[in-house]
């Protein structure tokens, strides 16, 4: 094998090892897991503390908010299983009674803990090309 | 007409199918017959999708709501230029309108090429015919836009979403397909050289300028697409790893790799395989990223929607596409191998193999994170999900690194450098850095990332600086002009270097704006009216919240009263917009403009009957650089395509010392102008100081007078005027006024615009035009004789040490 191979070689491995070691670790803590309500409810103890985005419905006349501020209390349900959700900050236009949403966030003991700007709500049509803006939720 | 409109898209198809058999045919058997007839063919796809064009134009014009796509995507209330952004608004349509570009591009291409690559031409008509085929198909088969209700028809159309009825995003689409479609043709040359087995180096040339071209358009597409972002979708920044965004990113990074790498493949002959792959790799994603958007096969919230079987069509023509392509590179590898090796690691072709990599990686580990879901429940059966800071924490350095590459290449130079030639070039452009780095460490700007980004464009800023000057200073000792004019002249004589050093300011100047972002501020307060909210050094008071109707909507705006430092800034009015026919609302920013910060508030949510608002205020620094740097970028571009011809006509023609004397003229200009904007006037006060020359004696109009304030004429017409206005006259009273008053029409600047002096105002454009019209001809004729005419310049004054060593330098380049 001649040197050039040999060294070619020797860069090639030092690159791709360092690329996944890199990869690793930042998909360790950059991956949440996509889920929806009945999936978690079906085993809650084994999502707690795990990252999460959690899809669902909004229950009908579940959204409650605390006057002047922006806490609010809402349930989300998928297949019959309901989850309690509480959350503080700005929610998106499309955010309502029944509307299907992803919540970014963790399970915690009272319920569904989504982070700020973590209601992304989707739009009920189609080809609607909603934005990053109905995502992020502000 | 919808039933023409099938027609001609099946006809377009047969026709094409024709093209491609028969240069196929004909280049095997080496019949020019069989070609031509294949070229006619070709250029005859592109009529016939012109006419289709028209006839879907029309019917979103006319408002026929028989044809689906138009009652989908239009509505008669709509606006005529949202009539015809609908025509790309959906799937079909833009699938339609792919085709139609990619049949001009082609007759475009192959027109100005056929000469020049007669080999080449039957390949590229049969390449670009197969692409057309499929796109074709696809629509006669699936996604025809001119299928119609079978039952009653509608009356009205549902309309284009309220939140693509926006100016950039009516433009987006379109320069972002014209990205696309333009890396077909050097797809088409490339495989044409493979399959031809002539791979010299004249296919580059052919497809240099379309990539060129193509690039331009991308970017363009993609900054538009921040634009509308961040105007329209409020959410504060511009650019969220979405799908979508990064289907069009992925052919940029590649399509950037090429544009280096084929300087290195021209001057020294390396990288001939990885120029074909690139080439390929960069069509093949221009098809990927239409796949990902228009198949659902990545979940995003803004693509096209979920088609099983239109994904399974793009996975045969992709899988198609790729074995044929790679197929071939591996069959001419033989032919494809370098003229040269690498002969050091400090030589500028290794700086772009670097940037290459980077620009490679680039691609796929945004290819990767985007399609990561996908893949990791094909795998695990568990959906797992990456988010824009994954994005972020990867893209950042690898961003930075290309940074810095850009600031290395031109400092080192072909081949090898020398340790002493490297500490030559490297001082100034580090000590740029490091003062620059210094200066954002007392700043309190935080290091990493911003601060780094920052030290780096002065660092590629101060590369650039020094490569003008130098080479400036050499051509100053050769023609004898001033630096100026050896500058300009210096870029008319190798545009694409000096064009791409540009290109380089305009992606320094975007970088400013992305490291912006690592400070700026944000916060979200709920407000009952006249209560405040302060970020960084602004204060936002509500004052009220009103809801107001038109005939499309309802608006409900925040009325708030930004200040800066406890002073008045401006009155600002975010609003949410309902639209009568969509649930969903828009949001309207508002967004008081800076170069240092916008300042940039969201009405977030509301209760009407308390009045209270709640508002999202961002503090953006540096954003809007990320515009103008497109700009400059453009500006490069351009520059670097100019055809020879009139960059050699300008520059043997140009009077020395006449760069200057525009650049004195301009910087006396802006302060002038911008010395009339500072006192708030009436529109009407301000128009008539645009009509009304000054009596001072300096021929200038009144707000423009270059004695002001001091001015003796302006004492004296002021009060004038004042008068005139206070007894409420409207602008042509006040003009006639002054007419009678001074005793002659040479008191205004323009003449009045009637009878006989409608001349006056002819006068000037006639001249524009006989000039114009002059200049091109004159331009013309001196080009075609006098082809040399630059060269003397150099050829005369070769003597000189200093220009015959870079000219050396330069020979010796070009091997």
């Amino acid at each position: 094998m001649s040197s050039k191979a040999y060294k070619l070689g020797a860069t090639a491995l030092v690159l791709g090892l360092a690329f996944a070691g890199l990869m690793y670790s930042t998909l360790s803590e950059g991956t949440e897991f996509y889920k929806h309500v009945d999936e978690v409810m079906a085993n809650p103890s084994a999502w707690q503390g795990k990252r999460l985005q959690l899809h669902g419905f909004v229950v009908d006349k579940s959204i409650l908010r605390r006057p002047d501020t922006l806490d609010y209390r809402f349930q989300v349900q998928s297949n019959g299983k309901v989850m309690p959700v509480r959350y503080t900050g700005v929610v998106p236009d499309t955010f309502k009674d029944g509307a299907e949403v992803v919540l970014k966030g963790h399970l915690a003991s009272d319920g569904f803990a989504v982070d700020r700007d973590g209601v992304m709500a989707k739009c009920p049509s189609k080809y609607n090309p909603q934005s990053p803006a109905a995502r992020a939720g502000s | 007409m919808a039933t023409l409109g099938t027609f001609l898209l099946l006809a377009s198809f047969v026709v094409a199918s024709y093209a491609l058999s028969s240069s196929v045919v004909g280049a095997r058997w080496r019949s020019r017959r069989l070609i031509e007839s294949g070229v006619g063919a070709f250029y005859l796809v592109s009529a016939l999708m012109t006419v289709a064009s028209v006839i879907i134009v029309h019917a979103f014009v006319t408002g026929n709501f028989t044809i689906k796509y138009v009652q989908r995507y239009s509505e008669t209330a709509q606006p005529l230029a949202y009539k015809f952004a609908s025509y790309w608004g959906g799937l079909d349509g833009s699938i339609m309108f792919w085709v139609f570009l990619l049949s001009v591009f082609g007759t475009v291409a192959v027109a100005t090429n056929r000469e020049r690559h007669r080999e080449l031409i039957p390949w590229v008509v049969a390449v670009v015919s197969a692409t057309e085929m499929f796109f074709l198909f696809l629509m006669v088969i699936h996604n025809n836009p001119f299928s119609t209700f079978l039952a009653q028809a509608p009356a009205d159309g549902k309309g284009l979403n309220p939140l693509l009825q926006n100016f950039y995003m009516a433009i987006h689409p379109p320069s972002l397909y014209t990205g696309f479609v333009a890396m077909t043709i050097p797809y088409a040359f490339g495989m044409a050289a493979l399959i031809t087995g002539h791979l010299d180096d004249s296919w580059l040339r052919a497809v240099r300028q379309w990539t060129m071209v193509g690039w331009l358009f991308l970017t363009f597409g993609l900054t538009l697409g921040m634009l509308w972002a961040y105007e329209e979708l409020g959410w504060g920044g511009f650019w969220g790893w979405d799908p979508v965004e990064n289907a069009g990113l992925l052919p940029w990074f590649t399509a950037t790799a090429f544009l280096h790498s084929v300087m290195v493949q021209e001057r020294r002959g390396m990288l001939r395989v990885w120029n074909v792959t690139l080439v390929i790799v960069t069509f093949f994603l221009t098809i990927f990223g239409t796949f990902m958007t228009r198949s659902g096969v990545v979940q995003s919230v803004h693509a096209f929607g979920e088609d099983r079987e239109l994904a399974m069509m793009f996975t045969v023509f992709m899988i198609v596409l790729l074995v044929f392509s790679f197929g071939f590179v591996i069959y001419r590898l033989p032919l494809l191998k370098a003229r040269h090796e690498l002969d050091s690691w400090a030589s500028r072709e290794a700086a772009f193999l670097a940037n290459n990599w980077i620009l490679l990686f680039s691609a796929f580990f945004v290819l990767f994170a985007t399609m990561f879901p996908t893949i990791s429940e094909s795998l695990t059966g568990q959906r797992l999900t990456v988010g824009p800071p994954f994005f972020n924490k990867w893209m950042q350095p690898v961003g930075l690194v290309l940074l810095l590459l850009t600031g290395i290449g031109p400092l080192l130079a072909w081949r090898k450098s020398s340790v002493a030639n490297m500490f030559d070039q490297f001082a100034w452009p580090v000590a740029t850095a490091l003062v620059t780095g210094a200066g954002v460490y007392a700043l309190g700007i935080p290091m990493w990332a911003s601060g780094a980004c920052f030290a780096l464009c002065g660092f590629v800023v101060g590369t650039i600086t020094q490569e003008f000057i130098r080479g400036a200073r050499v051509r100053r000792g050769a023609t004898g002009t001033d630096i100026f004019t050896a500058m300009v002249g210096l870029v008319g004589r190798s545009r694409r270097r000096y064009g791409g050093y540009i290109v380089h300011v305009g992606i320094v100047l975007m970088f400013l704006g992305f490291a912006g972002q690592g400070f700026k501020q944000e916060e979200q307060a709920l407000l009952k009216p006249g209560q405040q909210a302060s970020v960084g050094h602004f204060t936002i008071r509500h004052d009220a919240l009103t809801v107001t109707n038109d005939e499309q909507k309802q608006m409900i705006e925040g009325h708030v009263t930004a200040f800066a430092d406890g002073k008045v800034l401006a009155q600002m009015t975010p609003a949410k917009w309902f639209f009568n026919k969509h649930d969903q609302p828009t949001t309207e920013v508002a967004i008081r403009r800076a170069p240092g910060q916008d300042l940039y508030i969201v009405l977030a949510g509301y209760d009407v009957s308390t009045q209270t608002a709640t508002y999202t205020i961002t503090i953006n620094p540096l954003v809007n650089w990320i515009w103008f740097g497109f700009g400059v970028l453009a500006f490069g571009t351009g520059l670097a395509l100019l055809p020879e011809r009139a960059f050699a006509f300008a520059i043997a023609r140009l009077p020395a010392d006449a760069v200057t004397t525009t650049l004195v003229l301009l910087l006396l200009a802006i302060p002038a102008t911008a010395r009339a904007q500072t006192v708030q006037k009436s529109d009407l006060r301000k128009q008539l100081e645009a009509d009304i020359m000054c009596s001072c004696g300096c021929r200038a109009p009144m707000n423009n007078c270059p004695m002001a304030p001091n001015c003796h004429g302006l004492r004296e017409l002021n009060p004038k005027l004042d008068e005139f206005l206070a007894q409420g006259m409207d602008r042509e009273q006040v003009r006639a006024a002054f007419v009678a008053w001074h005793g002659g029409q040479d008191i205004l600047t323009a003449p009045i615009d009637r009878g006989f002096n409608r001349l006056a105002w002819l006068f000037p454009y006639v001249i524009g035009v006989t000039g114009a019209v002059t200049i091109g001809l004159v331009a013309r004729h001196w080009s075609r004789h006098d082809p040399a005419a630059p060269e003397p310049v150099v050829a005369g004054s070769s003597d000189d040490p200093a220009l015959r060593t870079r000219l050396d330098d330069e020979l010796r380049d070009l091997d």
